[in-house]
């Protein structure tokens, strides 16, 4: 048996084996790499951006807030979390109103989870004032929650994960409906922004933007095209380049970069975040797991061309002898 | 009648709710508001059903000494036990209902999935074949694909496949994905219309 | 201390899930049915927390609106799925849940096929929207099976299979991250919070 017959029947535990230090080697050795922004994610970035408060603006007095809505469990947590701490840092470095809520309970603990692990940073950032979790609503109220919003979003989720009414929160003070809570983010790994879509902004014109697992990011193309999402974050690349463009702008010391500005973007300085001990680790997560993606994309191409010239070759010699 | 005056509900209140969604009228919405207050007192029921089925079964595998039966009585434990500490200590953060999740579903949920990658890679080296014009397009086009997503490829190949894949998701792939929304679109219509009107009844199950 | 152990507990549990990888084993169907317990376990409290006492207990008991007796019996009927002389009785409850079917038909057509169509008939300015529009037709024809697809139409159909091609192609390297990101997920929990190998 030549070479190529014996790697064509290898065992596959061989493979897994290459697998597991492709991905451990790059997460223990780390290495800076530029992370490269794309559309869907600058749209996004610079929708939820166009909410904060101006400078002389009080933020509590700003009409403008969004909605993440947490449609995942557990499972899809490593590329979704690092996305949703990324637009919650956003949201709270610029004092962006921010609501969450979960129609699946095994998220209700990953959104406290998400709060929490951004509010640390952020000690003047107060639950009420800046943001609300609204908590888990039962699956059966997902519908009556979604088309309530657009007439009263205190009236339709009633009490928030506090326990507290929503109607008498200060957050609530300009916040009636979607036309002020304009931005849904719904983080999915499956149907994703579907109900929203469906209703919220084919009813009442609320802007969706949406967080997916890369795979379904292909199929999300012609809902951006026509314009039903506003935004999109696909997979673990999407959250690397949202948490770039947060370290950019919102995040940035210097008050007068805080605007969108492809120049500052293009700035190589912003490519060594990844060893940067300034920048904490839970804010750079999607951009360290990237380097274990990129050289597992390779190893998966190197797989695929070594399956293949195998499988030509010993076709070839199977054609010579027959 | 068994099958009747359930397949009746389903087409009259289907109408009613395609009226709802035409006529703005107050009697519209007071009966969606009716609907809503109906279904969420008959929806925390549903859950009696899984867990029944989970019980069921898995005391038929102790009772009848299946092939590793003894891991059935680890699930009727895990489940009872969970639940007792939902009910007994609450469910709130520190407790250890929210111990149990945060420690034992949620890591074996999320590693159940990434075994996902291991496969993909067995798949990709042992299944993965160029047999025809077709099968090399699409594995040429994931290939690119892969390589315009991370920060390697692009250092390998400039900023150029960045282009190409982006290219390759805004044009054929879009392509490709409309026409199949637009065919799942249709085909959803054409089911839910088909409830609608009695002719879908497969939600009714089987028996008489 | 406490979080070293919880850490640690969920460690051996992941890595019982990932010794199924080099065979089947009894940690890994330890693991795998503590999982399906737990779940299960889960969820009972959660609904009796957030559903059964707002919408069933509360207006039932405290609030006096005995008119809720009604679906609440109705709910209770699912449990006649498992008995077959009397599970006629749990169509009555799906029957009343399928009733909103009604409102999906036109709010689908209109978001999944209206708008797409809609988003589809864009002026074909370059070659990007002529290319945008070949490949919509063509798949489109592709999907009516009505007609043999031979010929000259079989030609025209061979072209929408192209595009699909490259489209399943885009989603296949897109799955590739995804199972990817999943692994590396698991791997960040053991090195960062339970080996402290990064920080």
């Amino acid at each position: 048996m030549n070479l190529f017959e014996r790697l064509q029947k290898l065992d596959r535990r061989w493979i897994f084996l290459v697998v597991a230090v492709a991905i451990i080697l790059p997460l223990i050795f780390p290495f800076n790499s530029k992370t490269y922004t794309t559309d869907p994610t600058e749209k996004l970035y610079r929708l939820i951006d166009s909410y904060a408060p101006g400078p002389h603006e009080k933020a509590i007095e700003k009409d403008k807030a969004v909605l993440m809505v947490f449609t995942h469990d557990a499972s899809t947590m490593p590329e979704l979390f690092p996305m949703e701490v990324a637009i919650l840092r956003h949201c709270f470095e610029r004092k962006i109103k921010v609501f969450t809520m979960t129609f699946i309970p095994s998220a209700a603990p990953i959104m406290d989870y998400a709060i929490n692990t951004v509010k640390e940073e952020f000690p003047e950032i107060k639950s009420g004032e800046h943001y609300v979790n609204f908590g888990y609503k039962i699956g059966a109220l997902a519908l009556p929650i979604v088309l309530g919003m657009g007439e009263d979003i205190a009236e339709a989720v009633d009490i928030d994960a506090e326990g507290r009414k929503v109607s008498s929160l200060p957050i609530m003070k300009n916040v009636k409906n979607y036309n002020e809570m304009n931005l849904i983010m719904d983080f999915s790994g499956s149907s994703a922004g579907g109900m929203w879509i469906t209703y919220a902004r084919s009813k009442y014109g609320a802007n969706v933007g949406v967080g997916v697992t890369a795979v379904m990011a292909a199929d999300e193309y012609p809902y951006l095209q026509t314009g039903q999402i506003t935004g999109m974050l696909a997979g673990l690349k999407g959250a690397a380049e949202y948490e770039k463009l947060v370290d950019v702008f919102a995040s940035n010391p210097d008050p007068a970069k805080r605007e969108f500005s492809r120049e500052l973007l293009k700035d190589p300085k912003w490519d060594d975040a990844i060893t940067n001990q300034n920048i904490q680790y839970k804010f750079k997560q999607a951009r360290i797991g990237m380097n274990a993606q990129s050289v597992a994309h390779i190893m998966i191409i190197v797989f695929i061309l070594i399956g293949n010239i195998g499988y030509f070759i010993t076709k070839y010699k199977q054609k010579q002898q027959g | 009648m068994k099958r009747t005056l359930p397949l009746a509900i389903v087409i009259i209140l289907g109408f009613l709710f395609v009226g709802y969604v035409f006529v703005p009228h107050k009697i519209s919405q007071d009966f969606y508001d009716w609907y809503m207050e109906w279904m969420k007192a008959m929806s925390p029921f549903g859950v009696i059903l899984g867990i029944m089925s989970i019980t069921m079964t898995h005391t038929a595998r102790i009772q009848h000494k299946v092939p590793n039966w003894q891991y059935s009585i680890v699930t009727l434990i895990a489940m009872i036990f969970t639940a007792y500490a939902g009910f007994q200590w609450g469910t709130q953060e520190g407790t250890p209902y929210m111990w149990l999740f945060k420690n034992v579903q949620m890591p074996m949920g999320a590693t159940m999935f990434s075994l996902l990658a291991f496969y993909i890679a067995s798949a990709s080296y042992k299944a993965f074949r160029a047999r025809s014009a077709e099968a090399t397009v699409l594995l040429l086009a994931a290939i690119i694909v892969m390589l315009g997503q991370v920060p390697i490829g692009v250092s390998m190949f400039g900023e150029g496949i960045n282009d190409i894949t982006q290219w390759i998701l805004n044009v054929p792939n879009l392509a490709s994905k409309r026409g199949i929304a637009l065919g799942v679109g249709l085909g959803m219509v054409a089911t839910s219309l088909r409830i609608l009107l009695g002719i879908e009844r497969t939600y009714l199950g089987g028996g008489e | 201390m406490f979080e070293i152990v919880s850490n640690w507990v969920a460690a051996f549990l992941t890595l019982c899930i990932f010794s199924f990888l080099y065979k089947d084993n009894p940690f890994y169907r330890f693991a795998e049915y503590l999982f399906v317990g737990v779940t299960a376990g889960y969820t009972i409290p959660l609904t009796w927390e957030q559903a059964f006492i707002p919408y069933v207990y509360r207006p039932l008991f405290l609030q006096h609106k005995f008119v809720l007796l009604i679906p609440a019996i109705i709910g209770i009927l699912y449990i006649f799925t498992f008995n077959r002389k009397l599970n006629w009785l749990s169509r009555f409850p799906i029957a009343f849940g399928m009733g909103i079917v009604g409102m999906g038909v036109p709010l689908s057509m209109h978001a999944s096929v209206l708008v797409q169509m809609h988003g589809a008939m864009i002026p074909i300015e370059n070659i990007n929207t002529l290319l945008v529009f070949i490949g919509t037709v063509t798949i489109l024809l592709y999907f009516y099976f009505s007609k043999a697809h031979t010929g000259t139409y079989g030609k025209v159909v061979k072209i929408g299979i192209w595009y699909m091609m490259i489209g399943f192609g885009a989603s296949f390297g897109y799955t590739v991250m995804a199972r990817i990101s999943l692994l590396i997920g698991r791997i960040q929990f053991l090195v960062a919070d339970v080996l402290h190998i990064i920080k």
